[in-house]
């Protein structure tokens, strides 16, 4: 590394990179310090307390919309993950007449903004007669994971080659019993982590739950947007902490049992073959 | 034991109906709405507001006049410009990451992660926090004797927002694609070139093409349809496509108009899909660029 440069030189790369991180993490430390914040001021720091968060936790409303999105993410991200694995499979190995059309359409939504696909959805139920409510959330939310799950899958289901099932098919496992100890053990952390992407998408979604959702009670995101529409208060930084906290244990959670299951899979192969 | 013999076709037959049912939902949960958009786009409103089937152009009519042709504009290009720093900066984040930071790499790509796990409209508040009159950034300059600026409201705290908002979507398939980059390309790029400046331009860029592309779209075409970061930063002259859609649709608007301008929203999409495809045109399939 003799050459220098502004290209290849790691301390202007550095600064550029904690400068980022900074820019990123500036608004989550301010949010975070303020949440425990005395008072209602949300410029000067007057000694630390509780009162947001019990503020939060006393707030009815605020908790049954977050028990509300708990239960959205819950059941979109089974759902979508059920159906984004087997399209995923099922464009790799089915008949192009069918698949080639699911691809393109699986791509197309994940690149079109949830704006015109919010807006879409709002006009098919009220098109419909189809009053909003948790429901049409659910099935809205199930679509938009779908194809990030079938994206995350697909993009690992291309580095299998089919060449190893077949192998298992000529030992005499049949196609579904192929697929299950060759294809499924390698899939299976991707399967998880497009489970955990696809709870994330709808735990924290705004603006397709904005669109679908009823008068009854919103989901958190919304309810949080109805909040800073009518000015600011310390609240949302308490929910911000709880909501960051929650999701990062999940997400902690999840990876360590992915790795779990991984190490007892593996662990299960190397006595297969031994045996 | 399975026939070999003609297994191929019917085997085909069964991997495509796990198809079915994903196929099936999202066509008429995704293609269906989407034509309706279209539909209704070229139709009128009655008297209480209500979508009517039509044909006329008066809605596009309306998005190409005057002050929604102005929005359209400024839309694409924060969208631009948002993209641009986002790339700058995740570039160099995913290049320290990757190339630098030894095992820091997944610590850093980590911390980029936890920072887009916070709620998008926590971050947009806390964002208002910062910047608002009296807010941090003016008492810091208070106390520094300076003059107070007025933040929010501007074009600049709306990028900000922009970038802040989307830039985790860049450096991710960037970190992929250049953790995917064999090192020794560059230290060969570097025995050809010689200077850093042209073995970036000239190596580590081209090879690192898919995620450049592949993170420009996720950040590109969400910022197109975003409506909540202009909403809450930006004042009534910074206003994007998306705040006017959405009060087509939530607002006592007109369902036509806000169709026709989600239909803009898609061309506009499609437009970027199909420059991004003929600029990759026997370079691979556009499919590829997703992480």
């Amino acid at each position: 590394m003799s050459a220098s440069g502004t290209f290849d030189r790691p301390r202007f790369l550095w600064v550029v990179t904690g400068l980022t991180l900074a820019f990123l993490f500036v608004p989550v430390v301010v949010v975070t310090v303020f949440s425990f914040n005395s008072s209602a001021s949300l410029t000067s720091l007057d000694g630390a307390s509780l009162r947001w968060y019990r503020a939060f936790f006393d707030d009815v409303d605020l908790l049954a919309s977050l028990r509300l999105s708990v239960v959205i993410a819950l059941v979109s991200s089974v759902a979508s993950v059920v159906l984004g694995t087997l399209v995923a499979v099922g464009i790799r190995r089915g008949t192009r007449f069918i698949g080639g059309p699911t691809n393109g359409s699986v791509f197309l939504r994940v690149l079109t903004p949830e704006t015109a696909t919010g807006v879409a959805l709002l006009l098919l139920f009220t098109q419909l007669g189809i009053p909003l409510s948790t429901t049409t959330v659910v099935i809205s939310h199930t679509v938009l994971c779908l194809a990030f799950v079938a994206v995350v899958v697909g993009s690992r289901l291309a580095l299998l080659s089919p060449q190893i099932e077949e192998a298992a098919m000529d030992l005499g496992a049949t196609r579904l019993h192929a697929f299950r100890l060759v294809a499924l053990p390698v899939l299976w952390p991707s399967i998880v982590a497009a489970g955990l992407l696809a709870f994330v998408i709808s735990f924290d979604n705004f603006i397709t739950s904005f669109f679908t959702s009823g008068l009854g009670v919103p989901p958190l995101p919304v309810r949080i947007y109805g909040m800073l529409k009518f000015g600011v208060t310390p609240v949302v930084n308490a929910i911000g902490v709880l909501m960051l906290v929650g999701t990062v244990v999940a997400v902690g959670l999840a990876a360590l049992l992915a790795a779990q299951v991984r190490r007892l899979r593996g662990a299960q192969l190397e006595e297969a073959a031994r045996g | 034991m399975e026939p070999i013999q003609g297994g191929l076709a019917s085997s085909r037959r069964q991997w495509t109906a796990l198809l079915l049912p994903g196929s099936v939902t999202l066509a008429a949960l995704f293609l269906v709405p989407l034509g309706m958009l279209v539909v209704y786009s070229f139709g009128t409103t009655d008297i209480v507001g209500r979508p009517q089937l039509g044909l006329t152009l008066d809605n596009y009519r309306l998005v190409f006049q005057g002050y929604n042709a102005s929005v359209v504009v400024r839309t694409v290009e924060y969208a631009l410009v948002a993209t641009a720093c986002c790339l700058v900066l995740g570039y160099a984040v995913a290049y320290t990451a990757a190339r630098f930071a030894g095992r820091w790499g997944g610590a850093i790509v980590g911390l980029v992660t936890v920072s887009w796990l916070v709620d998008y409209l926590v971050r947009i508040y806390a964002w208002k926090q910062l910047l608002s009159d009296g807010g941090f950034v003016n008492q810091t300059l208070d106390r520094l004797g300076l003059a107070p600026v007025s933040l929010t409201g501007t074009s600049l705290a709306v990028v900000a927002g922009l970038v802040y908002g989307y830039l985790p979507l860049m450096v991710l398939p960037l970190y992929a694609s250049l953790k995917d980059l064999d090192p020794s390309v560059i230290d060969a790029g570097k025995d050809l070139f010689g200077n850093p400046r042209q073995t970036f331009l000239h190596v580590t860029l081209p090879a690192t093409r898919q995620g450049v592309i592949g993170g420009c779209l996720l950040v590109f075409l969400p910022v197109l349809g975003d409506f909540a970061t202009a909403q809450f930063l930006g004042g009534p002259s910074n206003t994007m496509i998306g705040n006017i859609i959405s009060d087509q649709f939530v607002a006592s608007g007109s369902q036509t108009f806000g169709s026709a301008l989600a239909v803009t929203l898609i061309v506009l999409l499609v437009l970027c899909v199909a420059i991004t495809a003929v600029a990759q045109r026997g370079r691979g399939r556009v499919t590829e660029v997703l992480p």
